[in-house]
């Protein structure tokens, strides 16, 4: 298929059997996470010096205060994002928020350990600055994986799948059967095509149909009706016939 | 059968697992949860089939977030808790040290030589030890270690209490063990700088107080803490050599796969290093500053060492390999 290359989709089989397709975010979006999980940092720091200013210090004394800040810190800058990653949802705040989420390479979900390696090796994909290594690393990587990624086998990728596209107009067109048998590839274009139809301009439509007028037999508009007609037929068949669809044969488009 | 019909054939099964799975996210699973497993299946089949017959994609979008969503339920880790972490500290963090025996032994001499070689020469040419100080290095020094300081003293007009105390040295060795971890992706270079760095400041140092300070009260100073901070160290640059070698050398298997099996083993190193650092701090904050007569300082500072030898050589033995 070529659509799966030119989309950020990755096949993972999971441990029974079945492929998965996984929607890899890229270095922008989760760059725009990590700028959100950083005030979200900065947030907590505030709120927590503030209430150490007032609660702490006065009870604890200064050097007790600033030694329980340090603490603090070091419990920050390390394990903010382990806990959340670790964590039921396997987001951090910033990437709930982007509709992100880290998992493990084999589609499960992140185990503590790999949290623990991913977010611990940020220190070197930050290297020079601003995660310049990082960024590298994820452009030259298939999964848009930093290093820390690569070592832990983690993924970060779209919570959701993405929206759907709804049909806007109804189809009128006469349901035929193609002239020629289709194979798979072919079928499953031409009820992208269908699926899709509806989202564009006829001017589009005409476009597109015109690279399969080898099939249709027809320039312009009486090449989508024919073209739509043979998509329809491919979803629903007339029901005598009851024959299905042939897989084979010769192909469908020009070369 | 034809695609809408086999949508409408598996919709009671995926509409099924999705209230299944919405019941255990929610984590009020009712009795009909024993059959989430047995669902999920047949949506992954379902799941499976839809793609070989290029269904829509609406469809076979959403049964692959089904299929991802149910994964997650029942890959559902746990960690093993506070006994898993335990058991990660005894058994297999002394079990990896010993597997890498060859890597500890390497990385203990390029730690220690460096040390005691810049140590030795300080007395005679201490511009050595000076330039790597620097001034405010030699200040600190003096403060503790000089003929009439005491770093008991240093210690209690820096930090105020031994709890200060001990937060500076998680804080600051804690982390120091984990950057040094980290550099070690890059082939090992910056585990190794870290390791050597840290090795030639902490010869300037005795060097330093040799030549001009009370070795006396670093000796009793550091010989307790010295053992599970200074091995913490070493081991926490052992765990970035781990990755790193991966990098170099990941012999038969891609290097993709050699560096996530290298991440898996330097885990319970990295883990050790940082409990070893921890231990350290503990006893650097509330131990060291005690006013006790040398010999019962050497005493205690000698069983440590051989405390955590024992602990290196045989904790964990006879368990089940952790692999």
């Amino acid at each position: 298929m070529a659509a799966a290359r030119a989309d950020t989709l990755q096949p993972v089989e999971l441990a029974d059997g079945v492929e998965i397709q996984l929607r890899v975010a890229g270095p922008a979006v989760r760059s725009m996470a990590y700028t959100i999980d950083l005030l979200v940092r900065l947030g907590i720091y505030l709120v927590v010096w503030i209430a150490a200013i007032f609660l702490v210090l006065p009870g604890l004394g200064m050097e007790l205060t600033a030694g329980l800040m340090l603490l603090f810190m070091f419990f920050m800058e390390w394990f903010y994002n382990v806990i959340f990653e670790a964590g039921a949802r396997g987001a951090t705040p910033g990437q709930r928020s982007m509709k992100l989420r880290v998992m493990s390479m084999t589609g499960g979900p992140v185990t503590l350990a790999q949290a623990v390696m991913r977010n611990f090796l940020r220190v070197v994909d930050f290297m020079p600055a601003l995660y310049l290594t990082g960024i590298i690393c994820m452009l030259f990587t298939k999964r848009f994986q930093r290093l820390g990624d690569l070592v832990a086998n983690t993924v970060v990728t779209y919570a959701d799948p993405p929206p759907a596209p709804v049909a806007v107009t109804e189809i009128r067109a006469e349901r035929r059967a193609p002239a020629q048998v289709l194979t798979r590839e072919e079928q499953a274009a031409l009820l992208q095509f269908i699926e899709r139809a509806p989202l564009w301009a006829d001017e589009r439509r005409i476009e597109l149909a015109a690279v399969a007028e080898p099939l249709t037999q027809a320039p312009g508009v009486e090449g989508l009706r024919r073209l739509c007609g043979m998509a329809l037929w491919l979803q629903e068949p007339e029901e005598k016939r009851g024959t299905p669809p042939p897989l084979k044969g010769a192909p469908l488009f020009r070369s | 059968m034809t695609p809408a019909q086999f949508e409408k054939h598996i919709e009671p099964r995926w509409q099924k697992l999705e209230k299944l799975l919405t019941d255990v996210e929610y984590g009020k699973p009712r009795e009909d949860v024993e059959e989430l497993p047995a669902t999920f299946r047949q949506v992954c089949h379902d799941l499976s089939v839809a793609q070989h017959r290029m269904s829509p994609q609406r469809l076979t979008q959403q049964l692959n977030a089904l299929a991802i969503r149910g994964y997650r339920v029942l890959e559902r880790h746990s960690s093993g808790g506070w006994e898993g972490f335990v058991r990660l500290f005894i058994v297999e963090f002394p079990q990896a040290v010993r597997k890498e025996w060859r890597l500890f032994w390497w990385f203990t001499a390029l730690f220690y030589l460096p040390a005691v070689l810049i140590a030795l020469i300080t007395p005679s040419h201490p511009e050595w030890a000076m330039a790597l100080l620097g001034p405010d290095g030699m200040a600190q020094v003096e403060s503790m270690y000089g003929e009439s300081s005491k770093p008991s003293d240093y210690v209690r007009e820096s930090f105020g209490s031994g709890f200060a105390a001990f937060c500076f040295y998680i804080w600051n060795n804690v982390d120091i063990d984990f950057k040094t971890f980290a550099g070690g992706i890059v082939g090992g270079v910056g585990s190794l700088f870290a390791l050597l760095f840290n090795a030639l400041f902490l010869g300037a140092v005795f060097g330093y107080v040799h030549y001009s300070g009370n070795p006396m009260t670093l000796y009793t100073w550091v010989i307790a803490h010295g053992a599970p901070e200074l091995t913490g160290l070493v081991i926490s640059a052992m765990a970035g050599m781990r990755v790193g070698w991966s990098v170099l050398r990941p012999g038969r298997l891609e290097r993709r796969a050699a560096l996530v099996l290298a991440g898996r083993k330097a885990l319970p190193l990295l883990v050790g290093a940082a409990v070893l650092t921890s231990i350290a701090a503990v006893l650097e904050a509330f131990w060291s500053p005690l006013n006790l007569p040398p010999v019962m300082k050497f005493t205690a500072g000698g069983l440590c060492w051989v405390v955590l030898a024992v602990f290196l050589i045989f904790s964990g033995r006879g368990q089940a390999d952790a692999a």
